[in-house]
Order: C-alpha cells, then structure tokens, then sequence
C-alpha cells in the first residue's frame, strides 16, 4: 500500500473524523492525513505491521490520538511509543472529549507533547484542529526520519 | 519473737531459794517435833524428805544442798540418839544417803521438766506470733479492693477476702468450703485439664474466665492463679487473683462492632465513588461527542445552505445550536461540580486579600462597561484548599456582578465578619436584584434557579458548587436577600487547621 501523510489520527468515530478533517481541509491538510480507528491499528501502522507493512518507513510528524479507543486505549498506544526508541520522538498530541484530570495526569506523564479538549462550540473546535495543524504539520520542525511536506 | 514469759513455778532469785529451803527445812522440823510431843514417831525422815523435795522443786540445786545439810543436821540432832548431839551413828548414815539421793533425783527431774517447760513455752509463743501474723497478713488481704480467695486442691475455698465478697455477692461464711467452679459456674477458654497441668508445670496460671455471680448475672474476669506448695513440694492450695473486665469487654466487643460497621461503610463509599467517578468519566467522555456533533454538523449544514433556508428555518438552526451548546456547558458544570466531591483536597493557609483580588480579576471580562462600586474590606487568613476557595468566591462574585446588571450604580461589598477563633465568616453583599426569602432552601440545590434563563443565564449549579466546596472545608454557608433590595451570602470557613 502505498499511504503517505505526515498527520496520523488515531479516532474512532466517524463523525469526528469528518468533522476534523473538515477543519484541515482549510489549510489543504486533508491529504495528509491518513486515519487509523483503533489502537491496535496505529501500532500496526507505527511498526509497519499487518495493513502497512508496505508502508514506506518514516514516521508521521504528528500524531493526533483520541484516548477512549477500542482494543487497544490511547493511553496504551501513547504508552508503548514513548517507551519505544524509534517512535519516542514523534510528536502526540491527545485530541479528546474528556477534560478529566486523571487522562491529563496520566498523558503527561507519558510525555505527551500537548493535550486538547475538544471545544464543543463547532467555531472554536475548527480554529483548535486547524492551529494544530498548522503548528504541528507546517511550523514545527520534525524529528529526523519523519516524512517530509511533499 | 514474743518475750519469754516467766514460770510460775519457779523461783527465781537465789536468796528465795535457800530461804526457802531454811523455812521448809525449818518447818519440817517444826512439824516433826510437834508430832514427836504427841508420841507420833517415825514420820521425821518423811517430813524432811517432803522439805528437800520442795526445795529442789522450787529452789534449784544450791538450796537443795543447803536443805539436804539442814535436814541432815536437823534429824541427827533432834530425832537420832543421842538426841540433842551431832554425834552420827552408822545407823543414821542410810537417812543421809536417802536425802542426798532424793535431792540429786528430783534436782535429775526438776531439770529434765524445766527444759521441757522451756521448750513447751517456746513453741507456744512460736505458734502465737505465727498466728499473729498470718492474722495480720489475712487482714491485708481483706483490705485490698482485689477479689482473692484461696481454695484446696480440690477446689474448696478456704479463704474469701472482702473483694471476693463485693464482686461475686456471698460473704466469706457462705463461700467457704464450697467448690470454687461450681459455686461460680466458673467457665473456661481450655480445658481444665490444662489449665491444671500449665499450673502444676509453672506454678501459676493466667487467662480469661466467665463466672457467675450470686445474682446470677454474668462476669468476665481476668484470672490468676498461683499453686502454693508445702516443704516437701506437693501442691495444698491455689491462689485465685479476678478483675471485673466485663465493661472493658463489652466496650472491646462494641468498638469491634462499629470498625466492623465503619469498614463495611468504608467499603460501600469506596463503590459508589469508583462508580460515581465511572459515570463521570463516561459522561465526560461519551456525553459530550455527540454533542458536539450536533453543533459540529448544524454549523456545517448553516454554512453549506444558508442561501437556501428561509428565515424561519435559520431561526430553527440557531435554535438547536443554542440548545446543544447549553447542554454541552451544563455537562461541562456538572462535571466541575462533580469533581469537586471526587477531587483531594489539599488544604493550605489562604490568603483571602490575595484570592479575592484574583477572584476580581477572573470576573473582570463580565464588568467591562458597568458601573460597579467595590468596596472590599480587610481579611484574614483561613486555612483551607486554595483552589476550591478560589472557585467558591468567584462563583459568588460573578453571581452578583450579574444579578446587579439591572442596576445603573452596581455595589458590591466583601467583607468579614468580627472573626471569632475558630472560624472566618466572610461576606459578599450586593444590591441586585436579590431574592424571596421563602426560597432560601432552594438557593444552594444543583439546577436549581430562582430567575427565568431569559432575565439571568446560567446553569444553576454555582451556589451548588459553593456550597460544596465550604461543606468540603467542614464550613457553613448561607444567604439573606430580599426582592429588588439586594443579596448577601455569607461563608464560614475554619480559620485554622482543626
């Protein structure tokens, strides 16, 4: 398979996804990002397993990850990449519902790079996906072996 | 020991004795010469034979000697012929002999009784001081508060104190010589056997006995027992020491009772906060999504077919847009609120000067255009968490920034009350539009309001959240208000740690 994107997003429900990759659409973002709907799916993804073993090997230069997951939590999958050598570098950012202080606790203490409350006013949602985005996808500089802009 | 008592059958200075034997020989002779005038002949040498026994008797050895010389002198000069000479005749001297043999005898007699005598008389005053002092040690035993009581090996009392007596009920008449264990219903912890045996190996025993007294009301004492043993070791009586410890046993028995009680408690809380604590976090989590999709998709289809939708349709968009989002922001309080319950405190001295100042600062963007008069007053410090505190005064101060928005000249007073040592009571008073008195009660309840959405916005969950955080700190909150004449609630929140 032959999937290149430089955002991977860990969401499960289709709606967010719609909705989020509307927001990026703004910035011409949508084409780079390439969605995953569970844990165990980002880490096949991550370690070029099952689905994308063919997948070239440079790593996303941001992950956007949804905490309450099936299979496998985004608390787990935040937990094995920062444990992991090759993918400790990539930047996480948790894009979730909850604002609940124990996920904040526990994410940080994983070393997440930030943590987003998705803003139920749809206005303040779209400008928090789309300044992710940009500072994540075009500002910020990646780690090396991350994929490049094309 | 006890002084010796003298005899009184003996004489004890030595002048008595030999004058005793002069009179006695004296009148043994006086009586011999009397009978020999009435003709009465041959009882002389008895008469002086009586005289040196009554010497040797009472007088000792030296006047025994003086008497049987006497007595000698006496019978040879008055009785033996020639009469009225000293000349001794051969057959006078067995007569001699007779006295010197009776004396040595009885002097051999009176001895062997006196040392008898002596002896006797040792042991009996041995005897009395034992008895003395046994009496004395008994009377001790009385005296003590402590039951005691003494019993045989085969469990017959023998010896009952006072403190026997005021625990159990019978006196010592009626308890001795009764069988201990049935006279006490005595029951044991293990089996007698070997409690016998632990007593015999150490030569006490020590544990936990349930008896009944002689009302018939039941008794825990703790028991001790110590064997006591004769010079040769075998075992004659058992000492029995009781304390009452009933009143510390059913006080043991009820505090188990209630930790059993507070755990169970303890354990049903710990579930229901794990649960409530699951409800939120699912709330959190799951309730918020499709609101969010709601507004998310509404905005959408606004922006995508704006130009197609009539006014009235466009009001019905806007309409379900406001819904959503209050109902997104009612979760959000309502999660605020809970976690308030869930959350530690971490409680601190607060300085109420500097919390109120930041407290201003965070309604600041509701005041922007209003004339507002503060007047804040001196406070103090309380001890509590800083963070909820923060919460509770913003809550309170943004309630009556909003409810004096009808008001041209708003003024809002914090202040203190004459602070007492315990705790801090804090105001916020304002002249809004306050509230009926009747509905007091319902002032501090979740969701509950006392004006329409239209009049004030709001949640009603921010006295609520108040009034949880002051419960928390173990304080007191409350309001006064009256219609259109303004409100003042009222904190009171431990000054220091209790």
């Amino acid at each position: 398979m032959d999937i290149l994107g430089r955002i991977l997003m860990v969401e499960d429900d289709p709606k967010d996804v719609e909705l989020t990759l509307t927001a990026l659409g703004d910035y011409n973002l949508t084409n780079e990002v390439v969605v995953v709907h569970d844990g165990e799916e980002a880490l096949n993804y991550l370690y070029r397993r099952g689905n994308f073993a063919a997948r070239s090997n440079e790593n996303p230069a941001v992950l956007l990850l949804d905490l309450k997951l099936p299979k496998v939590d985004g608390l787990e999958v935040l937990q094995q990449m920062k444990s992991d050598e090759t993918l400790k570098m990539i930047p996480v950012v948790v894009l979730t519902s909850s604002r609940e202080e124990r996920d904040m606790v526990a994410s940080y203490k994983l070393g997440v790079n930030a943590y987003v409350v998705k803003p139920v006013d749809f206005h303040e949602f779209v400008n928090a996906i789309k300044e992710l985005g940009m500072f994540w996808a075009i500002i910020n500089e990646p780690p090396p072996g991350s994929m490049r802009k094309k | 020991m006890a002084k010796q008592k003298p005899s009184l059958l003996k004489v004890h200075l030595p002048i008595q004795g030999y004058g005793l034997a002069v009179v006695s020989v004296g009148v043994a002779l006086g009586t011999g010469l009397l009978l020999q005038r009435y003709s009465f002949h041959g009882v002389e040498s008895l008469l002086f034979l009586f005289a040196i026994a009554l010497t040797v008797w009472f007088g000792g050895s030296g006047p025994a000697v003086l008497a049987v010389a006497l007595s000698s002198l006496a019978f040879n000069y008055f009785f033996t012929e020639p009469f009225y000479s000293l000349y001794i005749g051969t057959s006078e001297l067995p007569y001699y002999f007779a006295f010197i043999l009776f004396a040595i005898l009885l002097t051999w007699f009176s001895t062997v009784r006196r040392r008898v005598e002596r002896e006797l008389l040792q042991s009996r005053d041995e005897l009395q001081s034992e008895v003395a002092e046994r009496t004395q040690q008994a009377n001790l035993l009385n005296l003590t508060h402590d039951t005691i009581f003494v019993r045989d090996t085969s469990d017959i009392i023998t010896y009952w104190n006072r403190g026997a007596q005021e625990l159990y009920g019978w006196t010592a008449e009626q308890a001795l010589g009764k069988h201990s264990h049935q006279l006490m219903q005595t029951e044991f912890p293990i089996s007698i056997d070997e409690v016998h045996a632990q007593l015999l190996r150490a030569g006490r025993w020590e544990g936990e006995l349930r008896k009944t007294k002689a009302d018939g009301s039941r008794v825990v004492v703790a028991s001790r027992w110590s064997l006591r043993r004769d010079e040769r070791g075998h075992a004659v009586a058992i000492l029995e020491t009781n304390n009452d410890v009933s009143d510390r046993k059913r006080r043991e028995e009820e505090i188990r009772k209630l930790n059993d009680e507070l755990r169970k408690r303890t354990t049903d809380l710990e579930a229901t906060n794990r649960e409530l604590e699951a409800f939120a976090y699912s709330v959190s989590h799951d309730l918020r999504a499709p609101i969010r999709h709601i507004v998310g998709y509404t905005e959408l289809l606004q922006k995508n077919s704006s130009s197609a939708l009539d006014e009235k349709s466009q009001r019905y968009m806007m309409t379900i847009l406001e819904s959503a989002k209050k109902m997104g922001t009612l979760i959000d309080d309502l999660l605020a609120f809970s976690r308030i319950g869930r959350a530690e405190t971490r409680a601190t001295t607060v300085n109420l000067d500097l919390l109120v100042k930041e407290a201003l600062g965070e309604v600041q963007q509701d005041t922007n255009g209003r004339n507002i008069a503060w007047n804040v007053g001196a406070l103090p410090e309380l001890y509590g968490d800083r963070s909820m505190l923060r919460l509770a005064l913003v809550n309170l101060i943004s309630n009556a920034v909003k409810f004096t928005r009808t008001r041209p000249r708003a003024e809002i007073e914090i202040g203190c009350l004459e602070k007492n040592k315990d705790e801090v009571v804090v105001f916020i008073r304002d002249n809004g539009v306050g509230f009926d008195m009747k509905y007091v009660d319902k002032l501090f309840g979740v969701f509950r309001r006392l004006h329409s959405t239209q009049a004030f916005e709001g949640t009603g969950i921010g006295l609520a959240t108040v009034h949880r955080i002051i419960h928390r700190h173990g304080g007191r909150v409350w309001a006064e208000g009256l219609v259109d004449s303004g409100a003042t609630f009222f904190l009171a929140v431990p000054s220091h740690r209790s």
